[in-house]
């Protein structure tokens, strides 16, 4: 079993040097990259300064060229550049950035704390509603409150959550005026008192976590459902019932432990969602989180800040899926890893 | 066909008619895409029928007039919507007959006197609205329904098509093949999809058919992973045991055992792959990563929409519709899921 779980976090190497290298490539193959973004500012800025008439001209020399591609490694063949950039990475170096000249690592860990705001509180709503939730649908199925319950289920079902993100900021902000338009606290947050504080930034998260929410809701609740209605027509339910045990009772007793399996498994998953967040929802709400600043820095092709975080990105994807199969394990003895057939 | 007429597709098949709300979404959800191939002929600046001086004209469809041919003293091509009010006032027997929407996914209609977005109004004949650009919000849902319903569509058939060649070759051949294509999907499926098709689609402005391989290129690995799980069960059956005790060859125990019976279930998975479609599609539309600017998209109309908040009509119709086309497929996916797999819970209490 250890040696299974050795095994799978020794493979995490491999893809995610695949992973990398391709996105690297990517970034490398297609032009407009930030070599071509500086000379068309340079030529803009040339342009702006010719009244001038300094500097002879816009564009830049063959030499400054050559220099900026070796600030930025672009003189080198694919590979070796990758390696030399993958060996930044093992020292924790992921470069600076090409638009702010900070180094990547500060400006990421500058964006933690709201993103990791955002996910562990919707993973924490997310288990806290969606599992009772689950639970009673399954064990009243067919009654009038499991019928309510699915329409809204289905509804976040069929919907993306970006799509519901956007509904509710055009209704709610956008319309009403109830919530704020967007960002993570008031612009007078340090002049309030700590109660209002909080107030303040549950005020403007309320309509991005439902947004959050909705993604998550319809699958997780539909799986705990579903899990327990299995369960409920197990054997062992019956003999639970033929020795005289309530529904309620036998279902806390018996069958909510096999049924949490499904849903474990799912953790693992949550956990890119807890610090990456979702960049859809980021940019509807302008959030300033891991998110948007990917998604600025794909439009500012900005490639030390992007690969950054598909580092961080790909690594808790890769981390998630082992740790979703330790949950498995831990929540189902029955199951043993890497013995023999599958 | 042999997979159609079996006792159990048409079980399935029953079992599908019986869930009634599945099936009349898959009505519904085939009329509206098929009037939306025919968008043309719902929303447009030309006419169905224009009848001058005892002639019938077709311009929809066939060679452009010019305002000449209408007694009118221009080249180009006239206003439809007001020669129809001319032809009215004149009462001279002349008439023009326009779709229900007379207004063209691409055309500009600026109102004198105010900015667009205009609101719905049925005088203008927008009941939707207009965009910021002062384009018949209505029209552009239809063109725009079309459009992701094709590139969903083509790229359900692509991923499918290398799916389950790769899938059934991982499943049926084994060995190091096999071993070399779980390596890369399991590169591939870990690579966050969407983010790298931004990366690409920000340095270059994708069409509709790069986009779509584009997509393609990263959506294969489900329906191989599926493929490759169900061709080894389905080998290591009996029946294909022996069909190689008689002798058959590799390429015809895969096509004539292996893909019949394995390729049903892939239907179950459809109306996901759809849903997915339009939602990837709708989402890079939004980001301005998707198909490039005029084409009507339901992403681009969004993105107006949250630019301009107080034109509430452009969020609203989006959504609407993006819910009643979801929601339908969604119901068509239960209803075949149930169909393929109908769960008989038991309850003891």
């Amino acid at each position: 079993m250890l040696g299974y779980f050795v095994r799978r976090g020794l493979l995490i190497i491999p893809t995610f040097i695949g992973i990398t290298l391709l996105v690297f490539s990517i970034t490398r193959v297609v032009p407009g990259g930030p070599i071509e973004r500086m000379m068309t500012q340079a030529q803009l800025g040339g342009e702006a300064g010719s009244l001038h008439r300094s500097e002879g001209g816009g564009t830049l020399s063959d030499e400054q060229l050559e220099e900026l591609k070796r600030y930025y490694g672009f003189d080198k063949p694919l590979l070796s550049s990758y390696a030399i950039w993958l060996k930044q990475v093992l020292r924790f170096d992921l470069g600076l950035s090409t638009r702010y000249q900070d180094p990547v690592w500060d400006i990421i860990k500058e964006r933690f704390p709201v993103s990791v705001f955002y996910g562990v509180t919707t993973l924490v709503l997310t288990y806290l509603v969606c599992i009772p939730l689950g639970l009673l649908k399954g064990m009243f199925h067919g009654s009038r409150f499991d019928n309510l319950s699915s329409a809204v289920v289905f509804l976040g079902y069929a919907l993306p959550s970006y799509v519901i993100g956007i509904a509710l900021i055009s209704v709610f902000a956008g319309y009403y005026d109830w919530f704020p338009l967007g960002g993570f606290v008031s612009d007078n947050f340090e002049e309030l008192s700590p109660l209002a504080k909080a107030k303040d930034v549950f005020h403007h998260a309320a309509l991005p976590l439902i947004a959050y929410l909705a993604g998550s809701f319809a699958v997780t609740t539909l799986m705990m459902k579903n899990a327990l209605m299995d369960n409920l027509s197990a054997d062992y339910m019956r003999t639970a019932a033929a020795k005289g045990l309530s529904l309620g009772k036998s279902v806390r007793r018996h069958a909510l432990r096999n049924s949490l399996i499904p849903v474990a498994t799912s953790f693992g998953n949550n956990i890119s969602l807890l610090i990456g967040g979702s960049f859809l929802i980021e940019t509807i709400f302008n959030i300033d989180g891991i998110g948007l600043l990917g998604y600025e820095a794909i439009i500012e092709r900005d490639y030390p800040i992007v690969m950054g975080i598909l580092v961080i990105s790909s690594l808790l994807y890769l981390i998630g899926n082992i740790l979703s199969d330790i949950c498995v394990a831990i929540v189902d003895p029955r199951i043993r890893f890497g013995g023999g057939s599958r | 066909m042999n997979l159609l007429r079996n006792p159990v597709a048409q079980k399935r098949w029953q079992r599908f008619k019986q869930s009634r709300r599945g099936y009349i979404s898959a009505w519904l959800l085939l009329v509206l895409t098929t009037l939306s191939f025919g968008a043309e002929l719902l929303a447009n600046h030309r006419p169905l029928l224009v009848s001058y001086q005892g002639e019938l004209y077709f311009p929809t469809f066939g060679a452009q007039h010019s305002g000449k041919d209408f007694g009118l003293d221009i080249d180009y091509e006239p206003n439809y919507r007001e020669l129809q009010a001319q032809f009215r006032d004149a009462d001279e027997g002349n008439w023009v007959l326009m779709p229900p929407i007379p207004y063209g996914p691409l055309e500009n209609d600026l109102i004198a006197g105010d900015f667009p977005p205009h609101a719905p109004s049925l005088t203008t004949r927008h009941y939707l609205g207009t965009d910021t650009s002062g384009r018949d919000v209505l029209a552009r849902l239809i063109y725009g329904f079309r459009t992701a319903m094709l590139f969903s569509l083509v790229l359900l058939v692509f991923n499918y098509a290398i799916g389950v060649a790769i899938g059934c070759m991982m499943g049926y051949l084994g060995g190091a093949f096999d071993l070399f294509f779980q390596r890369i999907i399991e590169i591939w499926s870990n690579v966050p999809f969407l983010y790298v098709i931004m990366i690409v689609a920000s340095i270059i402005t994708p069409g509709f058919w790069t986009l779509l391989f584009i997509m393609a290129f990263f959506g294969w690995t489900a329906m191989t992973w599926y493929m490759r799980t169900a061709t080894y069960k389905e080998a290591s059956r009996d029946y294909v045991m022996a069909a190689r005790a008689l002798g058959a060859s590799g390429s015809r125990i895969v096509f004539r055992h292996i893909l019949p019976n394995s390729v049903s279930t892939l239907i179950t998975f459809v109306p996901f792959s759809v849903a997915s479609g339009i939602t990837a599609l709708t989402a890079l539309d939004y980001l301005g990563f998707g198909l490039p600017a005029p084409t009507p998209s339901w992403g681009e109309l969004l993105k107006q929409g949250t630019e301009n908040m107080e034109s509430l009509w452009l969020v609203g119709s989006v959504v609407v519709a993006m819910t009643l086309i979801l929601m339908l497929v969604a119901y068509v996916g239960e209803a075949i899921r149930d169909a393929y797999d109908p769960r008989k819970f038991s309850f003891y209490e």
